[in-house]
This record gives C-alpha cells, sequence and structure tokens, in this order.
C-alpha cells in the first residue's frame, strides 16, 4: 500500500511538471502583453520596460521557464504581475475562502444527491422518482450565475431568511485567521456569532455551487442502485427474507457506491476549480475569481499557481477516491 | 417505507439550520456601506496607487497640500497648505506653500515642512506608477522640494514645465503627505515602508486605515487626531461586491448605503424605488474613436471629416446609454479648465458622401474597427456601440469590420501604430486640461497622437504653449483655438463622456463624487 502511495506520488509530480509546461508555454504564446494589461493604457515606455525587467519578462522564453522551474523547486511561485505579491501569499489567503466554500457545496451534493438518487431507484417510476429526475434535470441545466440571483433575490431580499452576499455580515469583524476557513478560526476563538453568521453566509452560496453535482450525485446513485437492486444476490437476499432497509442499505448501497464514489471524487475537485459565477455573484473572495482575473490580465506566475493548486487538489482527490475503492471493494487491492 | 422521505426532509432542514440565528441587523447608524468592485486594489500607498479603488482609499486617509473640491476642477482649494504662490526666479519656477498650523498626523506627529519634501521625494525615488506626474509633468528629481523651514516648503519647477500642472497633480493621491518617522520605522530593505504602507496608514486624513482585507473588504476609521471638521460617520466599510445586481439587492435590502456600480438599467429599474435613489457622477473621460492618420485613406483628412459626419451621436447617447452620457466632442473633457463645449458634428450622410468624393472615394472604403470586449464606461458593451458605428458608416458607404480583443491585446495593436479604427477610452492623469492636450496632439509625447500616427507640429506647439501660460484668460483662449483645431484636423471621433450612477439609501446626505472618480466620505451622513 505504501509503495502505491509512493508510486502515485511520484505520477503526480510528473502530472504537475506536464501541467506546468503546458499552461507557461499556452500563457507565452497568447498574442497579448502582460506588461500593458498591469500597467493600463497611460504607462511610459520605460516604465514599461522597467516592469519588464522587475519581472523578468525581457529574457527568452525558454530561459524564462528554466528559471520559473528552478524557483518552483524551491517552493517559489513567483510574483503576481496584477497584483504585485508573492503568488504564495495570494494562494495562501483565497484558497481558504474556495476550499469552505467547495467543501460545503460538496456536502450538498452528498447529503442531497446519494439520498436522491437511493430514493428514486428504489420508487423507480413513481412519484418521487418523477419529481427526483426532474430536479436532477433542472439541478444539471440551470445556470449557475441565473440560479444565484434568483436565489439571493427570494432568500435574501425578500424573505431575509439568509444573509446577503460575502464571508461576513458588515458589523461583524472576523476572528484572528489561524486556518483562513472562516468557521474553523471562529470555533478556535469560541466567536458562536461570528461562527453562526458565517455559517448562514455559506449556506445560499454553497447550495447555487453544489446543486449541479447534486444533480449528476444523484442521476449517478440512481442508475447505479437500478443495476444493483435487479442482480440475483439482491433477489436472494430478498428472497431469504431479510428486511427491505436491510437489503437496500447493506447489499445493495455498498456495491453502487463504487461509481459513485469515482463521481463524488472529481465533483469535490471541480467544486474548488468551478466556483468562479459563485463567488462572484456571492462576492466570495475566492480562488475562482482571483484565478479569472489573473487570467484576464494575463498574469501568468497567478494562472499557473493557480493551475497547479487545483492540479495537487484533483489528484489528490483521486487518490483518495482509489484508496477509498479498496475499503469498499474487498476484490481492489493495491501494492 | 413511509419513514424515508421525513429523513430526507430532515437532511435539508438540518442543512438550513444556521439560518436560524444569523444577524440579519442594518450596519450601525455611524456606519457608511459602500460597495463597489475593488478587485483593482494593489497598494494602498498614495505613492504606488494608481487604481480607482486603491485612490478612493488613499483620499480619505491621506490629505493633500492643494485640493479641489466637490466637482469643482477649476478652483484650487487650500487644505494642508494655507497659501501658496509661483515665483518666476528666471532660469525656474518656485512654488512656495504655507503649511496650516496645528496638524497632526493620525499617529499623532505634527505635519511638517520636512514631511513634505520627504513625500514628494519618496514618491520619485519609488519610481511607481504614479511617479510620472512628479518626473515628467512637473519635471522634478529628489531634492527639489525644500524645508524652508518647519511650515515653509519650496518647490523648484524647471521652465519646461507648468506651475499649474504641478499645482493640479498636488491635488492627485500622488501628492499625499505621509508621516516619515512611522514609515522609516516600518521601512525594510530600503523600500522606503512601501510593504508596510501597502495595508497601514499614517496620513493626516479625516480616516485611517483600519484593515484591509484582500478582494473582501477595506474599513476606515475616524482619525481622531483630524485637523478639520470631524467626519459625520466614524467608519466607512467598503465592501467588495463584484456583481452589480448583488450590489443593487444589497442597496435596496439597506445593508449597504451605497453602491457604485450600477448599470443604466438597474438605475431606471431603482428610480421609483421608496426607499433609494439613484446620483448621478461625472467622470472625466471621453470614449473616441482614433484614426491613424497614416493608414490610407484615413490619411486624408476629409476621409476623416466624413466618418465624423457619418455617426449618430444623439442614437449613441439616447438609445445605448440611456442618457447616461454628454456629448462632447473636443478633446478636453466638460468639467475641466479649457472645456470646449464646440459639437458641430451630427450624423449627415450626404455631407459624409460628398466628403467622400472630395477624397476620391465616391463608392466608399472599407476598413477594421478594433474594440475591446467588456463594458464600455456608460455601462453598455463596446461591441454594442461598434455595431451602431458599423451600421452608421455604411450609410455612408464605408464598410467596417468589427475585431474584438481583450484590452491588453488592443493596447498593444495600438501602441505598435497598426490600429485602423480603435475604439476606447482617455481619461487625465491629472485635473487640467494638459492631461488631455499633450497626449492627443503632441507626437512626441508618445501617446495618444503618437498610436494615431498624428503628426502636427503646430497642434503640439499649442498645446505646449497652453500648458506653460500663467495667465488664466490667455491660457483659455490658447486652449480655445487647440480644441477647435483638433475638432477638425486630427484623428479623433470623440464619442461622449459618460456619467457613473450610484444607489444611494434614502437617509443618505451630503455624497459628493468628484470627477477624479472618488468620492470624500468625510461629508456624508445618514
Amino acid at each position: 500500500m505504501a509503495r502505491y502511495i509512493l508510486g502515485r506520488i511520484a505520477s503526480v509530480s510528473l502530472v504537475l511538471l506536464g501541467v506546468s509546461v503546458l499552461t507557461f508555454f499556452i500563457a507565452h504564446v497568447i498574442p497579448a502583453d502582460p506588461v500593458l494589461a498591469a500597467l493600463g493604457e497611460h504607462a511610459r515606455d520605460d516604465q514599461i520596460e522597467a516592469f519588464r525587467r522587475a519581472y523578468g519578462l525581457d529574457r527568452p522564453v525558454p530561459v524564462q521557464f528554466v528559471v520559473y522551474l528552478g524557483r518552483l523547486a524551491r517552493g517559489d511561485l513567483g510574483v503576481s504581475i496584477r497584483t504585485r505579491r508573492p503568488v504564495a501569499e495570494d494562494l495562501r489567503e483565497f484558497l481558504p475562502a474556495t476550499v469552505e466554500l467547495g467543501t460545503a457545496a460538496w456536502l450538498v451534493a452528498l447529503l442531497l444527491g446519494i439520498p436522491a438518487g437511493i430514493l428514486s431507484a428504489v420508487y423507480r417510476d413513481r412519484p418521487f422518482d418523477h419529481l427526483a429526475r426532474l430536479g436532477a434535470l433542472a439541478g444539471a441545466s440551470l445556470p449557475v450565475f441565473w440560479l444565484g440571483l434568483v436565489l439571493l433575490g427570494v432568500f435574501y431580499y425578500r424573505l431575509q431568511w439568509f444573509p446577503g452576499p460575502g464571508r461576513l455580515d458588515v458589523a461583524l469583524s472576523p476572528p484572528l485567521l489561524r486556518t483562513g476557513l472562516l468557521l474553523v478560526d471562529a470555533l478556535l476563538a469560541r466567536d458562536g456569532a461570528v461562527l453562526r453568521n458565517a455559517a448562514a453566509h455559506l449556506i445560499l452560496p454553497a447550495l447555487t455551487l453544489g446543486l449541479f453535482s447534486t444533480a449528476v450525485i444523484a442521476r449517478m446513485t440512481r442508475s447505479a442502485m437500478l443495476d444493483v437492486l435487479y442482480q440475483d444476490y439482491v433477489r436472494t437476499a430478498r428472497a431469504k427474507g431479510l428486511p427491505r432497509r436491510r437489503v437496500i442499505v447493506l447489499h445493495a448501497l455498498k456495491n453502487a457506491m463504487i461509481p459513485t464514489l469515482t463521481i463524488i471524487g472529481i465533483s469535490f475537485g471541480s467544486l474548488l476549480s468551478g466556483a468562479v459565477l459563485t463567488e462572484t455573484i456571492f462576492a466570495w473572495p475566492g480562488l475562482g475569481r482571483y484565478a479569472t482575473a489573473s487570467a484576464v490580465s494575463l498574469d501568468f506566475p497567478a494562472v499557473m499557481g493557480v493551475t497547479l493548486v487545483i492540479a495537487l487538489l484533483y489528484t489528490a482527490a483521486n487518490l483518495l477516491v482509489d484508496l477509498l475503492y479498496a475499503r469498499i471493494d474487498p476484490r481492489v487491492r493495491y501494492g | 417505507m413511509r419513514t424515508r422521505l421525513p429523513v430526507f426532509l430532515l437532511l435539508i432542514s438540518l442543512l438550513a439550520a444556521p439560518a436560524a440565528g444569523p444577524t440579519l441587523a442594518a450596519p450601525a447608524r455611524d456606519t457608511l456601506v459602500y460597495v463597489a468592485d475593488i478587485s483593482d486594489m494593489i497598494s494602498l500607498d498614495p505613492a504606488v496607487a494608481y487604481e480607482f479603488s486603491g485612490i478612493l482609499v488613499a483620499q480619505n486617509v491621506y490629505d493633500t497640500l492643494v485640493a479641489f473640491e466637490g466637482e469643482d476642477l477649476t478652483t484650487l482649494k487650500p487644505r494642508l497648505a494655507q497659501s501658496w504662490k509661483i515665483t518666476d526666479a528666471g532660469g525656474s519656477w518656485k512654488v512656495t506653500f504655507t503649511l496650516r498650523q496645528g496638524v497632526k498626523f493620525s499617529t499623532g506627529r505634527p505635519l511638517t515642512a520636512r514631511a513634505v519634501a520627504f513625500s514628494i521625494d519618496r514618491v520619485i525615488g519609488l519610481n511607481k506608477s504614479p511617479a510620472f506626474l512628479f518626473k515628467d509633468v512637473a519635471g522634478l528629481k529628489e531634492g527639489d522640494t525644500k524645508a524652508l523651514n518647519d511650515r515653509t516648503v519650496e518647490v523648484t519647477l524647471p521652465k519646461t514645465a507648468s506651475p499649474q500642472a504641478f499645482l493640479s497633480v498636488m491635488t492627485f493621491t500622488v501628492g499625499a503627505i505621509v508621516d516619515p518617522e512611522e514609515v522609516a520605522a516600518h521601512a525594510a530593505g530600503g523600500d522606503r515602508g512601501e510593504a508596510w504602507l501597502r495595508n497601514h496608514s499614517a496620513g493626516t486624513g479625516p480616516y485611517a486605515l483600519e484593515r484591509w482585507d484582500t478582494e473582501s473588504r477595506v474599513i476606515l476609521a475616524a482619525n481622531p487626531n483630524y485637523w478639520g471638521t470631524k467626519p459625520k460617520l466614524s467608519r466607512v466599510v467598503i465592501q467588495h461586491v463584484p456583481e452589480s445586481s448583488t450590489q443593487k439587492f444589497m442597496v435596496e435590502s439597506g445593508d449597504a448605503d451605497i453602491a457604485a456600480n450600477l448599470t443604466p438599467e438597474q438605475a431606471r429599474e431603482l428610480g421609483g424605488k421608496a426607499n433609494v435613489k439613484v446620483q448621478k457622477g461625472r467622470l472625466l473621460q471621453l470614449v473616441y474613436v482614433g484614426m491613424n492618420a497614416k493608414h490610407p485613406p484615413l490619411d486624408r483628412v476629409q476621409v476623416r471629416e466624413a466618418i465624423r459626419w457619418s455617426i449618430d451621436y444623439d442614437g449613441i447617447i439616447r438609445s445605448l446609454l440611456r442618457g447616461e452620457a454628454r456629448k462632447v466632442q473636443t478633446i478636453v473633457p466638460e468639467g475641466l479648465f479649457g472645456f470646449n463645449a464646440t459639437a458641430p458634428f451630427q450624423q449627415n450622410t450626404s455631407r459624409a458622401k460628398t466628403l467622400l468624393a472630395e477624397a476620391g472615394l465616391p463608392d466608399g472604403f472599407a476598413t477594421e474597427l478594433l474594440v475591446p470586449t467588456g463594458p464600455a464606461p456608460g455601462g453598455v458593451k463596446w461591441s454594442d456601440i461598434a455595431a451602431k458605428l458599423q451600421s452608421d458608416l455604411a450609410k455612408s458607404g464605408i464598410k467596417v469590420t468589427i475585431k474584438e480583443t481583450t484590452q491588453a491585446q488592443l493596447l498593444n495593436i495600438y501602441r505598435a501604430q497598426k490600429g485602423q479604427l480603435v475604439m476606447i477610452l482617455w481619461g487625465p492623469d491629472f485635473p487640467d486640461p494638459d492631461g488631455n492636450a499633450t497626449p492627443f496632439s503632441d507626437y512626441t509625447a508618445k501617446s495618444i497622437a503618437w498610436r494615431n500616427q498624428y503628426e502636427d507640429a503646430a497642434a503640439a506647439r499649442l498645446a505646449k504653449q497652453a500648458a506653460l501660460e500663467p495667465d488664466p484668460a490667455k491660457r483659455k483662449a490658447l486652449y480655445q483655438q487647440l480644441t477647435d483645431r483638433i475638432l477638425h484636423q486630427g484623428p479623433y471621433v470623440v464619442l461622449y463622456q459618460p456619467t457613473t450612477r450610484f444607489a444611494l439609501g434614502k437617509s443618505v446626505q451630503g455624497f459628493v463624487w468628484n470627477p477624479m472618480a472618488f468620492a470624500e466620505f468625510k461629508t456624508v451622513s445618514k
């Protein structure tokens, strides 16, 4: 097992190297100048030249890449052209907000998607199934931007059930940031008001972001459950007189979880990287918006930093899923 | 199985449980909540900040020696300097400022003439984005600003610089005075305190910076040592809300007092609401089309004039911008000294066709229009204005191909003199007509005239002469002459001067938008 994990980590390093080569060269074939994007229309030629020199952009692209790799090997992601701060510092600031939102959205997807999928399969072609499938279709096809605005308009603006955009009410001051995860920091600081408020702020964006994954997970669970429910061993279990609940949960669900698990793992990665629109609507200071703003300003050190972090999270999620397979399915063995 | 559905519902309600106790209280009475897109904020150091949101903060935590107050950018008012005078010292100009007495920094230390010299030299030495205002516009070097005694500062300007333009520059954040001792205490590695001042403040302004959470919010707290009338509200929260619909929700529900980035549509929707009012603000930007004066057939004056006579300016303002702009056709915007209100052009297709025939192009010609992606000032998309120009010009026989590209890429092409027609905006770097006159008319300044290959020695001479003229009446006449000349000879179609819109809670009073794109929160109450 340990050897398997080490092997996977080695292959992850290769993936990351590939990702960085690809991103670096894509960033450099774009026919636009990041310095002009950063300094704007009014910049004088001497300022542009000085900026180019300061960021090493006056050197040939292959040299820039070697310098970049050298720095990367030392854990230095470079300095953002847009924010003029070390990329690592930016990531430290924006990643926790996205992790918090992505995790909440993922929990929404799990807590709603899996039960809905199971019930849908069990009550196949009954009213609940139709309703759940309709919901899944809507969840998979509603544009996030529209959904976010509607949720805000109804639950924040009209009904006032939930607080507005941002991670915290204006009236509250965030606790001392240790992890950057507001819920965790509030817990550490034993600040109940901030904890409640931050959790409330999380709900609408988590629903907005999580709905698509909910739909996908529900559909996947449903079809996997249907495959399993009609297999002989389930029929045998039922014939032996086991209670239906026990058959569904212990016999069918465990086997149906294997394909679903893959989707759950992938959806965690995509929730972390795909939060741009949700973050924009809900004024959420996360990685998605940082990535977009960086891409628009051709800020390639930042874009590369984000890409590496996302690639790392994706591969980590995949590794975790693979390891979980072995827990669920005794036929799967590593090492 | 009847029990399953309730379990499902229970899960949903668990998820929503925290909503039972969120604080939905409106912001406190003494706190102003200003929501805007502040994603451009890089630094709050006045020697570094040159982005809209950074300037908004710096203008409220720092003071300048002189200022333009409210919407008026023509009358210079005393601020940290109680008086100033310009003297001709033969080979140079001397500008002498006498400082106000009893002024303290938010740190408690007194304002001195040495602090003024330190702050100006610091800008020049750091040489960041706004430094050219001192180095190039005013021709200053480190050491040109001297403290004659505790309350008197003397700045020596070269004769090639305009003292008026220098005073205008001094109203801007680049002229902010910082506490030298506080800055020195936090300087690291010869950075003159740049890293520390990025997210701290050491000024004499009505507010001091309490905290800045990147991409989230900036909190300002009233400066207890402020020398002037105390600000009416003790805290200002500038909250980052990038999406304008969300801003609108927040101001309507009372969670925000002022929303800064509404589209014309949203402003109209809010027009009839009982708890919100909409206020307009003037901007000094001009949206224009540059015509490459060396690219045939745009090199012929008649062709450029034909293009100007082809466009339905009123239609753009009325239908596309819903009236959120002013028709301006000269190169100095309304609000600046030297504004020339002449606007002779309107759509006249037959006149345009006659001009084209005179230029030897009776059947018209084809050309390319480069436009940025995204929204133009005034809230309408650049591509929508481009489509309107395309259809207007087609009526005169000019076939336009629209090329839409990111602003960075557009600038690449434009700065390399490779555009044909390029639609973009310009705002002056400092509130003086020279901030527009020189870029638009002097080829050697390597700015707009250069990008459009417009070499007009007479125009450049006029711009220089006007910039250096100390007598206001003569200066005004020179700008009139220059703007009239460029109106017909120049390679520009000035389309409009946009306005901006704010949504304010009904109780908000005293909010004034300075056309240099900031507001002073000290006068705001609610």
